[in-house]
């Protein structure tokens, strides 16, 4: 077996010519489809194989793509019944990129409905399981791309994240899920769901093979005018930089474990002593660390805030999908019947609702106090993180304030429970942070993660801090041994 | 409180419904989020703050000339669509 190794292990085989690229490509294939009826990774598993004659590190490396992203002539869904037919007639930035760069595509992976929610549980094709505890969501949305890169199927494979939606699901797998700086990476062809906060990001199982494939997806692309120039760095070449005296800060508020003291989750308090423990190994290898108070009603004000911004942003981006140019047409007398009808037979209720808050909040009467305000906690918190951003050269935090959870036991319904610990991500998606997942450990045999964010365009940095983090978290290139498919 | 009538009616604009169970897990959310968005807005100097509606300034970005360099083919175009007509998209007459 080659695909549940490095991309410098598989290269190697490669360079060696122990496999050919159309001996990966099958591998990739068959274990997909071996784990596909416990797992549920793909919407589609790809069966001819493409001979590719890229120049990169990634010629002839088999990946999955979220099923977001446009692929010519391959369908598409967005996970949902409205696209389940969609067949696009363009690629995606990021996906021809991949192409010229010979990486091979093995399948489109299952997300939550149009990457609207977290739990990769709401998909037209059915839920995800997580590998390494089938009872257990993997988190979302771009479920299916982190359980493929977890359970081995594919070295690496490419997601999207809006609030939290790469760096979740890879804490909940045990993998590495980078979200570069807002406009590193191209969004042409990626179905948009809240432009302002949405980016391309990676799943991987160590932090090189992240750093591999950025340096191919990065740089301008005239098809999406937010990408920033190519800054003509190679992130890989930056990994061995050192990182002694390099300062993070951690949010008090949320990290602290006497904040918890009459907190009876013990995966709560077990994730943060893994947490705490880490953190003193970091500092052994020059990580200056330290805590740091935020305004408590602030943090509080990320979810709301991130809510608003994302449900108005969606409601504004999804009006295309009425069934008349593509998808299942609906029926009726008259077009809006049509329309009407297969919006409502095309959304499940999950997005419905978002969609109704997100009209609400942008209805002229509530623009001031909702749509406003929560641009205004926007600049409030990625100021404040700026501001700490002159001392600190990053910020962690736990990626999660647990494990993945059951299935039943957490859902996407609204809750009154301020969680800054599962919700404080978004801030990497309010100001375009680059902010990478790494696993960190396990809890109750499930992996948990740690996230570092830093300054906005020093994904180089970022990913360099990581690498040298990676080495002492003790949990690089872990694979999950999903059950076979019985 | 938000009544279920206006939710209907919110769904009808975006041109769809829902059950009434959806419909009553909605108002709670509504519930939920208006009040922390309640909270927020008693928050000290909240409305001195200019709303972000973009994770940082873009300085290098320059207008390009609107210039015609890819074209979708007719087929192209139609490919998605379910129900065609003479190389159009074919709807129920909007006048009688």
């Amino acid at each position: 077996m080659y695909v549940d190794k490095s991309i410098d292990e598989i290269r190697t085989s490669l360079d060696n010519q122990e496999v050919t690229g159309k001996q990966l490509f099958k591998e990739a294939i068959d274990k997909a489809k071996e784990m596909q009826p416990i797992y549920n990774s793909f919407v589609t598993i790809l069966d001819e194989y493409q001979q590719t004659k890229g120049k990169t590190v990634l010629n002839e490396i088999p990946y999955a793509l979220k099923d977001n992203f446009s692929t010519k002539n391959i369908l598409t869904t967005g996970s949902s019944n409205i696209l389940k037919n969609y067949v696009p007639v363009y690629d995606a930035t990021a996906y021809r990129k991949l192409k010229e760069a010979g990486a091979v595509l093995v399948g489109k992976t299952v997300l939550d409905e149009l990457a609207m929610g977290g739990t990769g549980t709401t998909a037209h094709t059915g839920i995800v399981r997580n590998p390494w505890d089938k009872t257990r969501l993997i988190g979302g949305s771009s479920a299916g791309s982190a359980a493929a890169v977890a359970l081995g199927i594919v070295p690496f494979a490419l997601g999207s994240d809006t609030g939290d939606s790469i760096r979740k699901p890879a804490s909940f797998g045990g993998v590495v899920g980078f979200k570069p700086t807002y406009g590193r990476i191209s969004r042409y062809g990626l179905f948009a769901f809240a432009s302002s906060l949405d980016h391309v990001g990676t799943f991987t199982r160590n932090v090189k093979d992240t750093a591999y494939v950025v340096d191919v997806l990065k740089g301008q692309d005239e098809k999406d005018m937010t990408t920033l120039p190519d800054d003509s760095i190679s992130y890989v070449d930056m990994l061995e930089n050192e990182i002694k005296g390099k300062k993070l800060f951690y949010i008090k508020e949320a990290c602290d474990i006497e904040n918890y003291s009459d907190s009876s989750d013990e995966e709560l308090l077990e994730t943060l002593k893994n947490f705490h423990d880490k953190l003193d190994q970091l500092r052994k290898i020059g990580f200056e660390i330290e805590g740091v108070s935020i305004d408590k009603n602030l943090l509080n004000a990320i979810y709301p805030a991130y809510m608003t911004i994302s449900c108005a942003e969606a409601t504004s981006n999804n009006a295309n999908l009425t069934g008349i140019q593509f998808g299942p047409r609906g029926e009726g007398k008259s077009i809006n019947d049509i329309m009407f009808d297969a919006r409502t037979k095309g959304f499940s209720e999950l997005i419905k609702r978002r969609f109704i808050l997100g009209s609400y909040i942008l209805q002229k009467e509530n623009q001031e106090k909702l749509f406003l305000n929560a641009g205004r906690i926007r600049r409030m918190i990625v100021d404040k993180i700026n501001e700490l951003f002159q001392t600190y050269d990053g910020m962690i935090m736990p990626t999660s304030g647990g494990i993945a959870p059951k299935f039943g036991d957490k859902t996407d319904q609204l809750s009154d429970r301020y969680l800054i610990l599962e919700n404080h991500m978004a801030i990497g998606n309010f100001g375009g942070f680059p902010s990478i997942t790494i696993p960190s450990g396990f809890v109750n045999h499930m992996p948990i993660g740690i996230n570092l964010t830093g300054r906005v365009k020093e994904d180089g940095e970022v990913l360099n801090m990581a690498y040298k983090m990676e080495e002492i978290l003790g949990m690089k290139n872990i694979v999950a041994k999903g059950e076979k498919h019985v | 409180m938000i009544t279920k009538e206006k939710l209907k009616d919110y769904a009808g604009k975006l041109m769809f419904d829902m059950d009434d169970k959806e419909y009553e897990t909605l108002q709670q959310e509504f519930e939920i989020i208006l009040k922390q968005m309640d909270l927020i807005e008693k928050m000290e100097g909240i409305k001195e703050v200019e709303p972000m509606t973009f994770p940082f300034p873009l300085t290098h970005v320059k207008w390009r000339k609107d210039e015609v360099t890819e074209e979708l083919t007719k087929e192209e175009i139609l490919q998605n669509t379910e129900a065609i007509d003479k190389d159009q998209v074919r709807v129920p007459k909007v006048v009688e």
